[in-house]
């Protein structure tokens, strides 16, 4: 198991990922992989490309089934793994290239899969007023341009306010996991520090947020906690207090020069 | 969604007027004529309730190439039955699942086949083809006069105040259509999964249900519109439908729906379906030969899609 100075924490994991495995083929993505995470924490997971960082991703938001081993989500063990369980269960995955339909609205990419509805002659229709309302108070509050419309298309919005958007709609929906998978890829200077400080707001609103990047300087500042991966297993634990962000680099930088050419899942 | 409902057809709702108009200026005594304006109605019913089906399989990146022959079996189906001693009404019923059993099968295909929907149903095209000369022997009788006078034979083929049954058919549906697509979940779910299949799937969008309804609705519109059809015009063959498919796809791009997904009103394609049957009622009014029509289409085809991608740009930029 994981030696974190968690170990004892009396808190039960949100999330604890037991002896988990993973292999398409024969290629092996994961290899016996256990980790916690608990509800109020920010977890900088890191590591070079194909280390297992997105399978694990994929694991928890239920796209794969691991091969073997346990995913207990809140103490219960789940046993039925699909995307759509876990979106009941509060789980948001928020990633740079999927997750908003540039063809449709602002208004109706936030309430996207839970479109408020009213009935008219017993139809239900949807409640564009709601849809407009709500989505326009919560992007504006989570700092979009008071010029954006949210009757305008979406694919009008800059990268980082698509980002932004994205965050902003995982966290109204009273979600209890956000996942960022590399979600400053892109951006300015300025809305990466933006979409940082949301993160942490994220944390301090009692949320669970595991940050996916390659950049360990970056996720060193924020993090209450660092997993780094490589080849499939999870090398380095650490809580960011116990390692300086140098230190860490080193460990990716090791980890990358030894293994052995496999296909890449990324 | 307002800006984008009146982007998209924006070149159709041009193209309709101009047609219109170069039709009324140039050959006014055939054109404002009540039988030929009852007949480019009833044509663009049958053309348009094809072509709202093909909208929603087109909007979701997705193609239906067996329309032609699913009109053509569900019709010679729906006169078989007609002229045995079910009556219209069971005929009607049968014919209509008969439709939705092949859109059930194309989508079962697509989905757990995972074959594209462009192999899928040219795989149709063919085999709904070959199987109305198989069990017809290459004999279709046509509607019996008992079945003609028939109540629902008069709904779908009869007129009300001088207008075709089928043009009114077709409004009331494009206008449950349009309202469909734009003011409910399901209309919601499925342009989110035309602009982007991966994103609506992580938004909790039931990817497999939209599509499968997508191919229903597209084999149910193709069995509707032949059912008007025969209603209106008794007499028929085993060629009937042939060629429809591609006249319906025509019609959903000449409408401004974009095979890319995503895109498109139901409002666009009754024009594109209008404007095309007009010209060919024209062209026939004119005297041109009838064999020039196709010709024609791909014509119009290519100038109303290149003025509409440059329109596009062109609002997009501003």
């Amino acid at each position: 198991m994981a030696k974190t100075d968690r170990a004892g924490d009396p808190r039960k994991p949100l999330i604890s990922i037991r002896n988990v495995s993973l292999s398409y083929g024969n290629f092996q993505a994961l290899t016996d992989v256990s980790v916690d995470f608990y509800q109020g924490e920010l977890v900088g997971l890191v590591g070079d490309n194909g280390a297992g960082k997105t399978t694990l991703i994929r694991i928890i938001s239920g796209i794969n089934p691991p091969t073997s081993g346990e995913v207990h989500f809140d103490g219960e063990r789940i046993t039925k793994f699909h995307p759509k369980k876990a979106i009941d269960l509060g789980l948001e995955c928020i990633q740079q290239t999927i997750g908003i339909c540039d063809n449709l609205s602002v208004g109706r990419n936030y309430f996207l899969g839970r479109e408020p509805v009213k009935r008219v002659l017993g139809l239900p229709f949807l409640d564009k007023k709601k849809i407009r309302e709500t989505s326009a108070k919560v992007v504006h509050d989570f700092g979009l341009r008071d010029t954006v419309d949210v009757d305008d298309e979406i694919a009008l919005l800059s990268g980082g306010e698509k980002q932004t958007f994205k965050i902003a709609r995982a966290v109204t929906f009273r979600n209890r996991v956000i996942i960022m998978d590399e979600p400053t890829n892109h951006l300015s200077v300025r809305e990466r520090a933006h979409v940082n400080e949301l993160a942490v707001q994220l944390k301090q609103q009692g949320l669970l947020v595991i940050y996916i990047t390659h950049d360990i300087f970056q996720i060193h500042r924020i993090a209450d906690r660092i997993v780094i991966m490589e080849n499939g297993r999870k090398v380095t634990d650490v809580p960011r207090d116990a390692m300086s962000a140098e230190a860490l680099e080193g460990i990716i930088r090791d980890g990358g020069r030894a293994p052995a050419k496999g296909p890449k899942v990324a | 969604m307002r800006r984008f409902v009146r982007r998209s057809d924006l070149g159709i709702i041009i193209g309709c007027i101009f047609i219109f108009a170069l039709f009324s200026l140039w050959n006014p005594q055939q054109w404002f004529n009540w039988g030929t304006l009852s007949n480019i109605g009833q044509y663009t019913a049958i053309l348009g309730l094809l072509a709202i089906g093909q909208t929603f399989v087109i909007l979701i990146r997705e193609i239906d190439l067996s329309v032609g022959s699913v009109y053509g079996i569900v019709g010679i189906t729906f006169v078989g039955l007609e002229s045995s001693n079910v009556g219209v009404f069971v005929a009607f019923i049968i014919a209509m699942l008969l439709a939705l059993l092949i859109g059930l099968v194309n989508a079962l295909l697509v989905i757990r086949g995972k074959v594209s929907s462009m192999i899928v149903t040219l795989g149709g095209l063919f085999f709904y083809r070959g199987l109305i000369y198989v069990t017809t022997h290459g004999a279709v009788t046509g509607t019996p006069q008992a079945a003609r006078e028939n109540w629902l034979s008069q709904l779908f083929g009869g007129h009300w105040l001088r207008i075709e049954n089928g043009f009114l058919l077709l409004l009331l549906l494009a206008f449950l259509c349009a309202n469909a697509l734009y003011q409910t979940r399901f209309g919601n779910h499925l342009l989110a999964l035309g602009g982007d299949p991966a994103s609506a799937e992580s938004q909790g969008v039931p990817v497999n249900r939209i599509k499968t309804s997508a191919f229903c609705l597209c084999s149910l519109f193709a069995g509707l519109s032949a059912v008007v059809t025969l209603a209106n015009n008794p007499s028929t063959n085993v060629s009937l439908g042939t060629g429809m498919e591609l006249q319906s796809i025509a019609a959903v791009v000449v409408g401004g729906t974009l095979l890319t997904g995503g895109r498109g009103t139901i409002f666009g394609t009754i024009l594109g379906a209008f404007f095309l049957t007009a010209v060919r009622a024209e062209m026939i009014a004119l005297g041109a030969p009838p064999s020039w029509y196709i010709s024609f289409v791909g014509i119009a085809l290519l100038i109303i899609v290149t003025v509409n991608t440059l329109l596009a740009k062109r609002l997009k930029l501003a």
